[in-house]
């Protein structure tokens, strides 16, 4: 037990103390620069139950990993069975995931404000007489921050499943071959079955991040136009580091870990049940 | 802190300095005293900040200036401040502020109040709407040091070619737009140019319309849109801009600098902007040099005439500044008219007096200084409140929900009500 002592300080004060620093936050009524500061209840998360900002974060939050985390999931494996079906250049073809996937988020964003500039940017440029109103359009921004989220962590998922592939003997596709199974019956039959755990946390680790979004719509679009790319966590930092307003702020961050902590358990449990084969 | 332990403090500093004089073996009561400068590098290539400062060593011997560099975005600069103004020590004495925040950082109390230390007629050569944005409660928190003010340019070249005069109204605005498109027949050539993004600069422009046909964005009092209808009418217009084609579909994603390139580069005939977009269409180059004017904001028909918003950067003192006297003294320096002249001739940056804008030296640099004053002087604060970041936040989503079709106007603003009405009554 006293070993475990400087573990367990060093965790309680690096989490526990903070986590119930905010929830303690949440329920006040806190603005330190104007001297508000008294109990509130639950006023902060009974305003978010009528907050049409929060809903529309909320909602957003949610278009933004399913659609961003099954793009990096198809894209991914994708990716990852090109370049295992590859004989020469894979060293390049990985170093070209990695430089993506290594670039700071507000870097791929800066570069990506300049591919949807509306008029000099490359895209719209290539579209000729169609150009799009990428970043300015409600229709369509939430779809240009997600591609541009997309191109960036893609690779992620990649390199995972191209690891796993690695993995998979030989002798398993010989066997195959020898009882007749043709390319479609292999990949569907052998290669994405055992790709499946190594996905799950791909997945995993991916949504935790994509419901946690921020720098890239917060460099693109600053959650506009009319909210349609404000995520919960640009809510809650408007919140708290712009408009100071400490409790509401924790009060979002509050359901942010709520949130996230309930996925994450979920899908825990899918990888427990062991529903999945390896 | 009681009596006994306050006489014990004394005693150790009074030691402790001692043992420090005895040290330096310097007569001298006073250590060298070292003041901290917080700002942030917007000045260019020809920072004069630098000889600045050293000129208020040479004037102030024993003290040592040090310029420390801000964040470079704005809302990272105010961050900074919120969270080491929070704490105890600031470690810093004198800071540079965007005039939206200085109300607010009064009211936290971390400024000195400059009122007792400032002359009678001391802030009178300032533009009185610098003046206004650092008043707080009938009482001076901030010296202004830069200017700024929303601008109408346009292209002297198109409208002299097709006999136009520079737009007094907005209406007027799109006549001439029409007109000329419709002559040039360039497919290329977009018509007028603003920010629309979802942020600050959307209110700023948001603003001015509504001043141009005679609404406010809230009252002293705190009370949101006290004239809906004409708040809705300017609303409707902005967007009409968008929807006709005036203004192209972009300009729900553009910022300042997206829209003075597209102008830069000869595709806008008409642009909102700051003044220093001036020194870049003139720069070498340029493919508008020499073919670029500014004038006042339009108005509308039966509206107000036309005034820009204003903005800048003002100098405050932490109160928490262990030597105030010399604090106010810097930031007296920094703002006095030869420290004005030395930045607007280095960095291009537009003084807060307005006797620098006839300067001899000054208006054979730039030429449109004088005309610039007049504009300047015109020119209306962003509404002076200690919650305007809360404001501008709620309404920033709101005004753009307006402008792409999402919300009519109407809605917009009764939406902007209630939310403002709820977060500035926890506030009370």
């Amino acid at each position: 037990m006293l070993l475990l002592a400087p573990t367990a300080v060093a965790l309680g004060a690096l989490t526990v103390y903070p986590a119930a620093w905010v929830l303690w936050l949440s329920l006040q009524h806190r603005v330190p620069i104007f001297g508000v500061s008294r109990f509130a209840g639950l006023d902060n998360f009974a305003f978010l139950t009528i907050d049409a900002r929060f809903w529309s974060a909320a909602h957003t939050t949610a278009v933004f990993t399913v659609a961003s985390v099954a793009l990096e999931v198809v894209l991914g494996v994708a990716a990852a069975l090109a370049i295992n079906a590859q004989r020469r250049g894979r060293a390049v073809a990985l170093s070209f995931l990695l430089l993506a996937w290594a670039m700071p988020a507000v870097v791929a964003a800066k570069l990506f404000e300049w591919l949807y500039h509306p008029v000099a940017g490359l895209i719209n440029v290539a579209l000729g007489r169609h150009a799009l109103n990428w970043l300015g359009d409600p229709g369509i921004a939430l779809a240009a921050v997600t591609l541009a989220d997309v191109w960036r962590t893609m690779p992620f998922v990649a390199i995972l499943c191209y690891a796993r592939l690695l993995a998979i003997p030989a002798d398993l596709y010989e066997a195959a071959q020898v009882d007749g199974a043709g390319r479609l019956a292999t990949l569907t039959r052998i290669t994405l079955p055992l790709l499946g755990r190594i996905l799950l946390l791909a997945v995993l680790f991916r949504t935790l991040d994509a419901l946690r979004a921020f720098d890239i719509m917060f460099v693109l679009t600053g959650g506009g136009p009319a909210n349609t790319t404000e995520t919960l966590t640009v809510y809650a930092y408007r919140a708290l580091f712009q408009t100071l307003q400490l409790g509401f702020g924790s009060a979002l961050s509050v359901v942010v870990f709520v949130l996230v902590m309930g996925v994450a358990w979920a899908y825990l449990r899918i990888l427990r049940t062991g529903s999945v084969a390896a | 802190m009681s009596l006994g332990t306050l006489r014990a403090t004394r005693l150790v500093r009074a030691l402790v300095l001692l043992t420090f004089a005895g040290c330096a073996g310097s007569p001298s009561e006073r250590g060298p005293v070292t003041l901290v400068f917080k700002y942030a590098r917007i000045l260019g290539n020809a920072d004069p900040l630098p000889s600045l400062l050293r000129e208020f060593e040479a004037q102030h011997p024993g003290v040592r200036v040090k310029g420390e560099a801000l964040p470079w975005a704005s809302d990272d600069q105010h961050q900074f401040y919120v969270i080491n103004l929070e704490g105890r020590s600031p470690g810093f004495d004198v800071m540079m502020l965007d005039c939206i925040w200085v109300p607010e950082f009064a009211r936290a109390g971390w400024l000195l109040d400059l009122t007792p230390h400032l002359q009678p007629a001391e802030l009178a050569p300032f533009f009185p709407s610098a003046v206004a944005a650092a008043t707080y409660d009938h009482r001076i928190w901030a010296l202004p040091w830069n200017m700024n003010v929303g601008l109408l340019y346009y292209r002297t070249d198109l409208l002299a070619k097709h006999g136009l005069a520079p737009p007094e109204t907005y209406e007027a605005l799109v006549e001439q737009v029409r007109l000329i498109r419709a002559r040039e027949r360039d497919p290329a050539l977009d018509g007028y140019l603003w920010q629309g993004k979802q942020y600050e600069g959307l209110v700023v422009n948001v603003l001015e319309a509504l001043w141009a046909n005679g609404a406010r964005l809230i009252t002293d009092d705190g009370d949101a849109f006290p004239e809906p209808a004409r708040a809705a009418d300017a609303l409707r217009f902005l967007r009409g801009l968008i929807t006709t084609g005036v203004s192209p579909a972009w300009t729900t994603a553009a910022d300042e600098e997206l829209s003075r390139r597209a102008f830069g580069d000869g595709h806008a005939i008409f642009l909102r902007n700051w003044p220093y977009a001036r020194d870049l269409f003139e720069a070498e180059g340029s493919a508008v040099r020499g073919k670029v004017a500014f004038t006042t904001l339009p108005g509308r028909a039966r509206g107000e005439p036309g005034a820009g918003s204003t903005g800048g950067a003002h100098l405050g003192v932490s109160r928490r500044s262990r030597h105030p006297a010399l604090a106010v003294a810097l930031a007296r320096h920094l703002t006095s008219e030869r420290a004005q002249r030395a930045i607007a001739l280095g960095a291009a940056l537009s003084p807060t007096r307005q006797a620098l804008y006839h300067d001899e030296e000054l208006v054979r640099r730039n030429p449109a200084m004088p005309r610039l004053h007049a504009l300047s002087l015109a020119g209306r604060p962003r509404p002076v409140t200690p919650y305007y970041l809360l404001v501008s936040a709620t309404v920033q989503p709101e005004f753009s929900a307006a402008l792409v079709g999402v919300k009519v106007p109407e809605r917009a603003i009764e939406d902007t009500r209630v939310r403002l009405g709820h977060f500035l009554g926890a506030l009370r």
